[in-house]
Parts: structure tokens; sequence; C-alpha cells
């Protein structure tokens, strides 16, 4: 896979995610019980043996490079390509200002582009949670000789007022490409990763900086449906959206499923996340843990059940934790009781506290909070 | 360059007292505590203590050890200065060199490797004990008693002093006197095979030792007699703390079960002292609907439908449905198939527990009972029995006893 090139953007924060995304972009979500969202679109870009990776990032993304590192730990600490950071560049003339849509963030990293070394691109955002066949989509695009192949998913995910949808003629080329309403009954949700040519690309990055085009939706793809051709790769596993704190909890949940995890976890095409050199989890005499996904070096004494619970977390003798998300380093303390919770790093539950969400409206704190 | 203390990791004994689990790797790529295997604690001391140049030196089944190590990256050893070496024996002109034939002969054989880096200290240390311990408290120790060898020792029982190397010290802790286990001890201070050496020092004895036909080339039998009996100042450096030796299957064991006393044993929590390791990628572990676990420790990677009890789990293991498992290590990538029961043995990698099968069994205070044994990815039957103190290295089939 020496001839394509990875581009992730990693700039958006959404804001529907509340407490989840205040001190981080999506991308450096936590997910799973010890990775970071950015993990999975990073490791398919690995796994399918692409060697140089750019991440667009815009701001608040020290938790991610933090996270990335030198890319040591999915590969891409490399002497040629690698993993590169690329924050924006700000001129004089025209400070920091945010992104108005991924054509512009393409636009500010334009150096970059063009002096990549492959001859094809794919795009996609960090923060969404799938094992796509990377190889696969891309052998599809140069077998079917198409100008544009976008990522596809039959099942309707997202939130539709956050979500692209796609419609396909007979031939099963893009006939057209709707925002924030399904076009057709059978229409594919958009999960906004294209493999293009670097030759198209920049082309099209420059054509819309010059003509103040910012969004690679609106400005290139829905223009150009006769003109270019477009076909979807239907990816047909499991995917995970993180539009609102409900979906967070929900794909959480997901991991729960055996298929689930079968599917996101292939072992085949691991998921590679930053390693930490935790002990394995100690479980206590008296813990119970039942259909939950739990991390290494976590201390369970208390029980905990339908949960998902990340690296170094502690529950002490008599909690209880059911249908959690429990990030790095939560501490529950003896006797509290904790239902539908998402902690963020850090929260510290003392004892005999009582928190209580709902399947459909979990309730989340904020990242180092003490209750 | 030039550096002060150079490590030399002994990690070329086959540890057979280990039988079965060190018929494919030397002793020290044993796999210890869930996610470690034991010689991750002397490299992570030696990372921890500040020791960044660190020669293993292998001789026996080094594949899986070299490819562990690697460029050294998981404990930060991946240095364009320094770093950790694999020192293999090798040939030289005239078809001469040989094995490691001692401790010291290994270190003789590598006066190329120190000198590269001038150093004015040489720390020895051995592959099979878990223990945590700040070197560089033990360094600064010989350099303020200007000694040219400083031995660690434990306090250990006058019964236990009878299987140990023990240290007859005067007042100030200066050794007089080295005893290989003798049978009425005059103190109760092991040596635990951790050495500092002033590497001037220790360079003329090894060349005098090499010498010398008759001498066994190794450092407690002849290079610390030599030491004493010219008058040199050798110290004890006494250690407290947690310090086992994992060189039997029982103490392997044993070890392993410290680790379920996370108060009273060796700390693998406390985040100011990590021991680092290799960790393969994998997912976190998962208890299923009918997972019952206590008092054990889960590694990523696991799938746990049984029932586990009073055990160690390293990664990737499935405990099935209805299975039992307590009082046992199970090892990288084994299974636990359904209605199984597992206890008091070690299952090595990948080695398969079929259906309704029974390892090992609960001490039952007769003579020939022990902890058993299945070898890497053995295979046992659906239903067959392996009893207590198996050694188990072939397949046993379906229904068989073994």
């Amino acid at each position: 896979m020496k001839n394509l090139h990875g581009i992730l953007f990693s700039y958006r924060s959404n804001a529907n995610l509340g407490e989840l995304t205040r001190p981080r972009n999506t991308c450096s979500l936590p997910f799973g019980g010890r990775y970071r969202l950015i993990d999975f679109m990073l490791s398919n870009y690995v796994n399918a043996g692409i060697s140089d990776v750019g991440v667009i990032v815009h701001e608040s993304y020290q938790s991610l490079l933090d996270h990335l590192g030198s890319g040591k730990d999915w590969d891409l600490s490399r002497k040629h390509g690698g993993l590169r950071i690329l924050p924006p560049f700000g001129y004089a003339q025209q400070p920091g200002r945010e992104y108005q849509g991924n054509m512009d963030a393409l636009d500010g990293v334009r150096d970059y582009l063009k002096n990549i070394r492959q001859d094809y691109v794919i795009l996609s955002w960090g923060d969404i949670a799938l094992n796509l066949p990377v190889a696969e989509m891309f052998r599809q695009h140069i077998d079917t000789g198409a100008d544009i192949t976008l990522l596809c998913t039959p099942s309707l995910l997202g939130v539709p007022h956050q979500t692209e949808y796609v419609s396909l003629d007979d031939e099963g080329r893009v006939r057209d490409l709707t925002i924030h309403i399904p076009g057709s009954g059978d229409a594919l949700e958009s999960l906004e990763a294209y493999i293009l040519s670097k030759d198209l690309l920049m082309e099209l990055v420059e054509y819309c900086a010059s003509h103040n085009v910012s969004s690679f939706s609106k400005g290139v793809l829905q223009p150009r449906l006769k003109s270019l051709v477009m076909l979807p790769y239907v990816h047909k596993g499991y995917v995970g959206r993180f539009q609102s704190v409900e979906s967070y909890f929900q794909c959480s949940m997901d991991l729960l499923d055996p298929a689930v995890r079968a599917d996101l976890f292939d072992p085949v095409r691991p998921i590679r996340t930053k390693d930490q050199s935790n002990p394995s989890t100690y479980y206590g005499p008296d813990a119970r843990s039942t259909n939950s996904l739990v991390a290494d070096g976590c201390f369970i004494e208390g029980t905990v059940e339908n949960s998902v619970l990340s690296r170094g977390v502690v529950v002490e003798k008599g909690a209880h934790v059911s249908n959690c998300v429990l990030m790095q380093g939560t501490v529950v303390k003896a006797g509290a009781a904790l239902s539908c919770v998402i902690a963020d790093k850090g929260v510290v539950v003392n004892q005999n506290r009582t928190l209580m969400g709902h399947q459909t409206y979990p309730l989340a704190i904020a990242k180092g909070s003490v209750v | 360059m030039k550096k002060e203390v150079v490590a030399m990791l002994l990690a070329g004994g086959q540890g057979s007292r280990l039988y079965a689990l060190t018929s494919h790797m030397a002793k020290p790529a044993v796999p210890f505590g869930g996610k470690y295997r034991i010689i991750d604690f002397p490299l992570s001391n030696c990372v921890n203590s500040g020791i960044d140049t660190v020669g293993v030196l292998t001789q026996y089944r080094p594949l899986e050890l070299n490819g562990y190590i690697g460029n050294g990256q998981p404990w930060d050893l991946d240095r364009s200065d320094g770093g950790v070496h694999i020192l293999p024996p090798y040939m030289v002109e005239g078809d001469r060199g040989t094995w490691y034939k001692g401790t010291a002969n290994a270190i003789y054989q590598n006066m190329d490797f120190i000198d590269q880096y001038d150093p004015d200290y040489v720390v020895v240390l051995s592959g099979d004990h878990i223990y945590k311990m700040d070197y560089s408290q033990m360094v600064d120790l010989h350099k303020r008693t200007n000694a040219a060898c400083t031995i660690s020792v434990l306090q250990v029982t006058l019964e236990e002093a009878k299987r140990f190397g023990i240290m007859n010290v005067d007042e100030n802790d200066r050794i007089y006197e080295f005893e290989e286990k003798p049978p009425q001890p005059k103190s109760t201070l092991a040596s635990m095979g951790i050495y500092v050496f002033t590497w001037s020092k220790l360079r003329q004895y090894l060349l005098t030792d090499e010498a010398n036909p008759a001498s066994s080339n190794d450092f407690g039998k002849d290079i610390i007699p030599a030491m004493l009996n010219a008058g040199e100042t050798l110290m004890a450096y006494r250690f407290q703390g947690y310090w086992k030796d994992v060189g039997t299957i029982d103490s392997l064991w044993d070890a392993n079960m410290d680790l379920l006393a996370p108060n009273s044993s060796i700390n693998l929590y406390d985040t100011s002292w990590p021991i680092y390791a290799r960790t393969p990628v994998k997912p976190p572990h998962f208890t299923g609907p009918d997972a019952r676990v206590s008092h054990c420790l889960l590694t990523g990677g696991c799938q746990v439908d049984g029932c586990v009890e009073n055990s160690v789990l390293f990664h990737s293991v499935t405990v099935e449905k209805g299975a039992q498992v307590e009082y046992s290590i199970l090892m990288p990538g084994s299974v636990v198939k359904a209605g199984a029961k597992v206890s008091y043995a070690i299952v090595a990698e990948g080695a398969v527990v079929g259906e309704n099968a029974q390892v090992g069994a609960s001490p039952d205070g007769s003579a020939d009972w022990g902890i058993a044994v299945v070898a890497s990815d053995v295979q046992v039957g659906p239903g067959a029995v392996v009893s207590p103190r198996a050694m188990l290295r072939e397949d046993v089939k379906g229904g068989e006893q073994a």
C-alpha cells in the first residue's frame, strides 16, 4: 500500500458531547476501555500498510499530541514519512481562525499536501470507531477507476442533522448527496471518508481556495456529481458514531456484544493505541464482574456489571457499578452506587454516594470532578 | 561514550528446574505475573535506577528472549548511546571462543563490550529473581566505602541460610568470609546474586581467573573468594523488601500467588517504580454474563465466562462457561473449555484444556501431590485427567489419564 497517503481530520470538537469534549477534541475522546477515537482510523490506515499519515489539528489538541507522541505505537515513527501532526499555519495578515470546513483545513496544510509522495490519498475523520479494511477500499478505487470513492454504511446511525446521505443510480454511481435528509428510501449513510488521486485533490484544493469554498460535500461533491465518477465503498461491519452523549453511551454498550467486539477488534487488523505499561487488573476476594469490558490496571473489589472500565479504575468494596462507562483513573469509593453514568478521566465518587442516569439519558461527569 | 555504570544481566541459564516451561525458552523469558516475563524486573530496575546501558548475556534457547527484548523500546532502552544489547557467545580468530563456561567467564568474554563504555562500575545481575531494587543506592554505598565489590544481601532465617551463599560480615557490614550453602551458618545474610564491581579491579580478577585452568569461572565460587583472599574491600548491601527466586515450579507458582496479596508483596500498581513489559496489542478483557471472578488477575484479551478464583491469567486466555479455574496460572493464549476444571496448575502458552477435562487437584496431604504443569501448545483432550504434579509435554487424548 505504498501508493496511498492518509489524512485524518482531527480538529472538530462536537458540542453535542457536552462535558466529554470540553477538555479535548472529539478524536481524543476515550472509548472502549483503552482507546482514543483516533486509534481506530489511524490503525485502519496502518493495517493497510499506509506509512505516511498527516493529522490535521486546530484547537485543543494537547491531549491528542500527548496520545500520539512520535507515532511509535502505530509503527509510524519513521525516518521518511510516518506520522505528521499538522497544526494551522498562522499568517500575519490572517490570524488563527477556526476551519470553516474540510476544504479550508486542507488549504491550511497545502504545502504539506504538495509534498505527498504517494499518488493517492484517503481523507477521513478521526472520530469514528470502525475496523475498516482500507486496503480493500483502495483496491476497489483502483479497479473501478472511480474519481472519488466514498465510504458508506447501509445502516443509518447518525443523527440526521449532523449526517450526510448518498443515493445511487441504477449503475451504482452516486446520483445524489444530501445533507441532513436522506434523499431516498434506500440511501446509504456517508461516513465522510474519501479516496482520490493526489492530483485531483490538489486541483480541488486550489479551486476551493480561489473560490472561497470551504465544504468538501457542498463545494466539491454536490456540484460535480456528473463530471466526476463517484462510487461508494459499502462497509457492512460495525460503525460507532459519536454525535451526542447518548450515542457515546450506546456505542460503549455495543461493545458488550461479542459480535461487535469480534468485528471491531478483529485480530487480523488490530486496533493499536498508546502503550502504558499497566499491570493486570486485580479482582479482590469479594469482587464480581459480569458482562463487562475491563482494561488493564484496574483494582476491583466491588461489583461491576454491564460496564466498560478504562485503565486504572478503582472500584472499592461494596461499591456497585452497573451500565456505566468509567474512564481512566475513576475511583468509586466503598458503598457508592453508579448506574448509567459516564465518568470522565480522574473522577472520584466518594463513599456511599448514589448517582443514576438513564439508558436514554446517561449522566456525564466532567473530567477530574469529585462527587 | 563513557558511562559511569554498565549493567550486565546473566540471562543464559536454562532453568532446568522449571522443566517443561523452559523447554522452548530461557528462564528469564518465562512469563510472570499476568503481564511480564521474569527479565522485566531486572531490566525495569536498571532503567528506574538510571542505568541506560545493559548487556544481556544469552546462551540457552535465546530466540524467545531476543525477540522479546528487541530494540529495548518498552524499557526506554532504545538509545543511540548505550541502550540494551544482546550478547551471545561468539567465535574468535583461530577457532577459539567457547560457550559461556561460568558466570565470570560470561563477563570475561564480553570485556570488549564493557570497555567500549569505559565504566567506573559494573553491576552484575541475574535474570531469575522477582524484586524491585534501586541499584543506584547500592552503587552509592559501593562508592562511599571505596569497595572493590559490593554484594546485595537479604536477611533469611537460620534454616533457609543453609540453601544460600552466606556472607559473614563485621560491624561495618564489610564481608570477611563467604560460605556457599553452609551446614552450620554463622550469619543469616544471604547473597541475592547482585554484585557491584569496580570495573578496573574486576577486570584484573577476570584475567587472572581465566588463566587458571582449574577455575570454574564462577563469581560465587571463584571471583569472590579470590577477592577476599587478596584482602580487597567487599561490602554487604542490605536489601529490604520483596525478593523471590523463581527457579522452581513451586517458587514460580508461589510468587505468582503472592501478587494476589497486593499489600503484602511486590506492589505492581506503584507508579513510582513501574515494571515495564512488551505488551501485545489486545482489547480489554471481557467478563461474560456467567463469569465469576474473585481474587485473581485478568489481562487484556482474556474472555472469561466461567469461574476463576485465586488465579493469575495472562493475556488472551479463554475460560469458557461452566469451566472452573482455581489456584492456577494460565499463560498467554491458553484455553480452558466448557466444564473443565483446572486446579493448582500452570498451563503454559497456547495450551488447550478440553471440555470436562481435569488438570491438577487440591492438596490432599499425600507426598506425591504437587503443582501440575501443562507445557506450551499441549492439547488435553475432552474428559482427560492430568494428575497433580504431572509434567505434561505431550498431548493427551480424550478420556485418558496422564
